[in-house]
């Protein structure tokens, strides 16, 4: 609202979905610069996106709050501005244009994050968030550019997102990577060096020299989250060797048949398989803690978080109902969300949900971990390297290919006994994996 | 080369084929020594006779009917219906037997015969004489249907309808009989005499089907039309000074796509108009196709300008009739910010 | 208030249970009627839509003015199209009771109306039937096979599988298309005869349509556009009394005969005994010279019983009497004619018996050779993709783009349909997808 005088103080407007406060990522407008309506004054980061705020009213800044990395609340006063005598809008076809050239260490306009801090505030269901409202055309320049429709606020009537919204996220992205709009190397933009800093080459005759990296973004919001996962929940591990010999038999068998163009599978479809069976007898391992209502939410669904190392960084995508899909489907929309996730392209809802996480590094899986938690849930299942070892059976020594499962447990929920058994379970299925495919004895 | 009326375009074209192809014959009423009630067919049955251009009773569906049988028995005949309002008794001879008599004869019998009649408002004719029912037979299968919009495009069209085998429909919008209309009555008419598509030439000549005819290219948005609504967009587009691509697309069946949509893909912004009623008419086929062909490429909803759905009234004709302020503001709508 | 209608409504003879009724028909003796000159004018001979021609008597003896005077060996050719006619009816009624054909049209009672007319024309004059006309193809000599084929849709059909059976055509025959609408035919046959006049040929044309169809406007149509330009063309209405149910009082024929319409337009009006072979001839072959000569087109109702259903899809039981037929006042036209031959001893029964046999056997044969090319279950079949040609002489592109996508659909479904029968006939493989 503007006051006698002719200006108007701009607040930090509600940016969607319950958001508090955001940060700061960088300003497009300084102090001083005459403005147009919806031209954008600055960028700003909440729990998931990143978002262009756009002028209210033409004018000139006369003050604002806040530098990059500084949180601002919902509400909070933004920007001044002394309105001009002419607020008359941007005429047909022109866009509201960026003040500055992007600081190199933008943050990413991706939407991708972790999944718990998708859940902050936001609807998880199936359909969930509301649906963006753009032209087809802007559609396709959002998919072509890598760019999340989600991720944007778009400033036309009734929050449509209009072309400028889209172009001015996409000249961002392309300033930080080079090259702009070509999909899947839009995650480059997350990187926490930024492409203008250089490390140190190598070389004892190189003075050394320190960088100075500021951690916000999304790595700051991870930071976070993991802090909070291990504050919070007194993790145990417990860790066990499965014999896959014969897991791996069946997994070369099937690829041996598969279709020219069909899918490989990985061993991560069938453990999620070998999974799902599992907690459908321990199901006190399928659980989400709500500490607010101090309620522990057991689901018979199993939403299988599958831990996604990313150019960004870590991302959780969600394979949702994983009960309800055979190796086959698992594989094929693992590999999917997989893509996405790299690619920036993954919904809100392909990254929230999940009932319990299993986090893999394939041959870089190591021989045990300690995996973290994937707050709220109560467990995680890490795969470590599967190798042929030596073993002892019926007095002598044979190779045998064996996988070490590490795992972690909320022991506030979940006791050493109840992980065992859990674990126990996993790794007879897994050891006898005929026994994944046969259904279950109804009569027990 | 010479200038000339749509109405003496047509006649031309008539003139052409009588004297080129003995098998043509024209009939219709009031069209033999009278020279028909828009002088489309003057002077023909004095120069050809009296049995190649045929007076008729007044049964549209008999002119239809007999049509088809001479048309079987290896004559070319033009039949003129005399008002396109008028054409509903001819209905099931046209749609029943000869858009239908190639397919179910697996091409052993077919007619080509070539259905004129003029249509089309903006000369306070009321509901008798003002329709534009072309998107009823564009419906049909079998059938061609072509409107021009101007005397060039009417004489090569008529040529092409009568040379084909298939039978065409061939709307003729009376109100561009004489000069292009851009929809104001108040302005003077503009005569086809000072028109470069008034130029024509005296032989022989064709026009395809199939193929529209960019009558404006621009790069702003993209106008789809044809008939008298070609002009009236026109001058909607230089009144607000955009630079609208504005496609005439005279052949309505077979429908040339591909002008379209590479011009829609080109501007992503499209207004499609036509007089005929809106609900059900042949803007609603350009747009489903526009929709499915370039979606992606679409910035805004696609526009439409169209009659008003009723009857055609009489004494509101500047108000039903589709002039330049409606084109206008669905111009204006479909340039908006998005 | 109770009111009573005062409407009147057509009285139908003899509905079923009643006993049949024929006496509202206009008959007269055979001979009584006068023959006119072919050139006579129309408004001279308006009586003639009144009365019966009629040749042969009731003891089958040819008498009067319109006496044809035939070869014996022609009217052997015409017994022989009509029985052929008849026994083709017969099969085909058949195969469709066997489901081998979906649907079937006889002309039971109605031969000598198609066979004899055809035979008083001449080759290259055009035809334009009804779908109740197919003596004309047998008529003039189209084998048997042929329209067996259209009959089964199959890769030898005239249509390439767009027509309903029975809706044959013959561009070799000079017999034009058969279309489902009723009365289509009636103008443009006239156009054609006109076409033929600005020629400045002497062919004409000829047409015919159901006394029901001639309500329709295209029956006006073309008694105008006939009269108005004096076209050469023979307009036929075949009084067989009925129009599926509705007996020929809803068409008119209560207060006028249909033939009698023929003067209203100012054009020769005639009305023919149509079960009586000779009549029948000798009166189109009057209206042909009519035609030919430039006296002008002629209407003429041929008065005759549709004995069996109207189609295969109609059970007449159940609108008028059983057996009807039997009390028909003129006879059945096979019949008349073997009796009058036999009678002048150009025939004997036991011929008869024999002729039967033959066509019979030919019917057999040819039957036989039209399924080897297809039925509607078994053997070879039509390529779908056909449906997509002679919409236009050349195929547009939108119909190239929809012909590829109906067989891609056909091709879905069959996948998908063999992958359910193989996983109904076997147990299911968790390691197959």
């Amino acid at each position: 609202m503007s006051d006698a005088s002719g200006e108007f103080v701009f607040k930090l407007p509600d940016l969607g979905e319950g958001t508090v406060e955001a940060e700061i990522i960088q300003w497009y407008v300084n102090v001083g610069d005459s403005i147009v309506e919806d031209q954008a004054m600055v960028e700003v980061m909440t729990d998931k996106a990143s978002v262009e705020v756009p002028a209210p009213v033409g004018g000139k800044v006369l003050a604002t709050t806040g530098a990059p990395g500084d949180k601002v609340a919902v509400g909070s006063p933004l920007v001044v501005i002394r309105l001009a005598g002419d607020t008359a809008q941007a005429g047909a076809g022109s866009r509201p244009g960026a003040a500055a050239t992007p600081n190199a260490a933008a943050a990413p306009t991706a939407a991708a994050t972790p999944n718990a801090a998708a859940e902050a505030g936001v609807a998880t269901s199936f359909n969930g968030g509301t649906r963006v409202k753009t032209s087809p055309a802007n559609r396709r320049r959002a998919r072509e550019a890598g760019i999340e429709l989600h991720s944007l606020v778009g400033t036309g009537p009734r929050g449509r997102i209009l072309q400028g919204d889209i172009a001015a996220a996409s000249e961002r992205l392309g300033a930080v990577t080079g090259s702009a709009g070509a999909p899947g190397t839009a995650g480059r933009a997350g990187t926490t060096l930024p492409a203008a800093a250089t490390l140190p080459s190598g070389g004892a005759s190189e003075p050394s020299s320190v960088t100075e990296i500021k951690v916000i973004g999304l790595r700051r919001v991870i930071a976070e989250r993991m802090s909070e996962a291990k504050r919070n929940i007194p993790h145990f591990a417990y860790v066990e060797e499965v014999d896959v010999t014969e897991l791996e038999a069946l997994r070369q068998h099937l690829n041996g048949k598969r279709r020219a163009g069909g899918a490989v599978l990985t061993y991560l479809p069938i453990v999620i398989a070998a999974l799902v069976r599992t907690l459908r007898l321990h199901p006190g391992c399928n659980c989400r803690y709500d500490a607010s209502r101090g309620v522990l939410l057991r689901h018979t669904a199993v939403h299988v978080g599958v831990a996604t190392q990313t150019p960004d960084g870590l991302k959780v995508p969600v394979l949702h109902d994983a009960q309800a899909l055979t190796v086959w489907g698992i594989e094929t929309r693992v590999r999917e969300l997989a893509e996405r996730a790299r690619s920036n392209r993954a919904t809100r809802e392909e990254l929230s949900g999940s009932t319990i996480t299993v986090t893999s590094l394939g041959k870089l899986g190591g021989i045990a971990s300690t995996p973290v938690i994937n707050a709220p849930e109560v467990a995680i299942v890490g795969l470590n390297r599967a190798e042929e070892r030596p073993v002892v059976r019926g007095g002598a020594i044979i190779v045998r290919r064996i996988m070490n499962l590490s795992s972690s447990f909320d022991h506030r929920f979940v006791d050493g006994y109840d992980a065992a058994a859990m674990i126990q379970t996993l790794k007879e299925f897994l050891e006898r994996p005929a026994t994944i495919f046969i259904p279950e004895d109804n009569r027990e | 080369m010479a200038q000339m009326t749509m109405v003496q375009a047509l006649n031309s074209a008539m003139d052409v084929m009588l004297g080129r192809d003995p098998a043509v014959i024209l009939m219709g009423e009031d069209i033999g020594y009278f020279g028909g009630v828009f002088r489309a067919t003057e002077g023909l049955q004095r120069k050809y006779g009296e049995h190649r251009v045929l007076d008729t009773p007044i049964a549209e569906g008999a002119i239809v009917g007999t049509a088809i049988g001479m048309g079987v028995n290896g004559l070319r005949p033009v039949a003129e219906i005399q008002f396109a309002d008028y054409i509903y008794p001819g209905f099931d001879q046209i749609a029943s037997e000869l858009a239908r008599l190639r397919y179910r004869t697996a091409g052993d019998f077919f007619a080509p015969v070539t259905i004129r009649t003029p249509c089309g408002g903006g000369i306070r004719g009321g509901q008798t004489h003002s329709q534009s029912p072309e998107g009823i037979f564009t419906h049909v299968c079998g059938i061609k249907v072509v409107m021009p919009s101007n005397p060039f495009d009417a004489k090569g069209l008529l040529i092409t309808a009568i040379e084909d085998d298939d039978p065409v429909i061939f709307f003729e919008p009376k109100r561009l009989y004489n000069g292009p209309f851009d929809g104001d009555p108040g302005k003077a008419a503009i005569p086809w005499s000072t028109h470069p598509k008034g130029e024509v030439p005296e032989g022989h000549y064709t026009v395809p089907f199939g193929k529209a005819d960019i009558v404006r290219a621009g790069e702003a948005l993209t106008i789809v039309t044809y008939g008298t609504m070609v002009f009236v967009a026109m001058r909607a587009a230089a009144s607000l000074g955009v630079d609208a691509e504005i496609i005439d697309l005279r052949s309505l069946v077979p429908l040339d796509v591909d002008t379209v949509c590479a011009s829609v893909k080109k501007t992503g912004r499209c207004v499609v108009a036509h007089e005929a009623t809106r609900f059900s008419g042949f803007g609603a086929e350009i747009l489903s196709i526009v929709q499915e062909e370039c979606f992606w490429d679409l910035e805004a909803p696609i526009q439409r300008v169209a009659g008003w759905d009723t009857p055609y009234p009489h004494a509101f004709e500047w108000e039903y009739f589709p002039g330049p302020e409606r084109v206008a503001t669905a111009i204006r709508a479909v340039l908006e910010r998005t | 208030m109770v009111t009573t209608s005062r409407l009147h409504v057509p009285r139908t003879p003899a509905r079923p249970g009643e006993m049949p009724d024929f006496s509202y028909l206009q008959l007269s003796p055979a001979g009584a009627v006068a023959r006119p000159e072919a050139s006579a004018p129309a408004r001279d001979i308006g009586a003639l839509s009144l009365e019966l021609v009629r040749v042969l008597d009731d003891d089958h003896v040819a008498k009067g003015p319109w006496h044809p005077h035939l070869d014996p060996e022609e009217l052997q050719v015409g017994l022989r199209h009509m029985l052929l006619t008849r026994l083709y009816d017969e099969r085909m009624q058949r195969t469709q009771r066997a489901g081998k054909v979906s649907f079937y049209i006889r002309s039971l009672g109605e031969e000598a109306v198609s066979v004899a007319q055809c035979m008083a024309l001449r080759p290259g004059d055009m035809l334009f039937p009804s779908y109740r006309n197919q003596g004309v193809h047998i008529a003039r000599g189209m084998p048997l096979v042929d329209l067996m084929c259209q009959l089964l849709s199959n890769t030898r059909d005239m249509c390439k599988g767009r027509q309903l059976p029975v809706m044959y055509h013959s561009v070799a025959g000079n017999i034009f298309s058969i279309s489902g609408n009723l009365a289509t035919q009636f103008p443009q046959a006239v156009g054609w005869a006109m076409a033929a006049a600005i020629k400045g040929q002497d062919h004409l044309a000829a047409s015919w349509i159901g006394e029901g169809s001639s309500a329709e406007a295209d029956f006006h149509h073309a008694l105008l556009f006939a009269s108005v330009y004096q076209a050469p063309v023979i307009l036929n209405v075949v009084n067989n009394q009925w129009a599926i149910s509705t007996f020929q009082g809803y068409a008119g024929g209560e207060q006028r005969s249909f033939a009698a319409r023929g003067p209203g337009y100012g054009i020769a009006g005639i009305r023919v005994d149509g079960n009586d072979f000779l009549a029948v001839y000798a009166v189109t072959r009057w209206a042909a010279e009519r035609a030919r000569t430039g006296a002008g087109p002629t209407l003429i109702e041929l008065v005759t019983y549709r004995v069996g259903a109207h189609s295969t899809s109609d059970d007449p039981t159940r609108y008028r009497a059983k057996d009807d037929h039997r009390h028909w006042p003129l006879g059945d036209p096979i019949e008349r004619l073997k009796r009058h031959l036999i009678a002048l001893g150009e025939w004997s029964d036991e011929r008869h018996r024999l002729l039967t046999e033959e066509l019979e056997a030919e019917i057999a044969a040819s039957w036989k050779e039209a399924v080897a090319y297809g039925t509607l279950n078994e053997g070879p079949r039509l390529d779908s993709g056909l449906m997509f040609e002679d919409v236009f002489k050349e195929m547009p592109p939108h119909l190239e783009r929809q012909r590829a996508a109906m067989r891609q659909a056909a091709a879905s479904a069959a996948t998908a349909a063999r992958a359910a029968a193989a996983s109904a006939a076997g147990a299911s493989n968790p390691a197959k997808d």
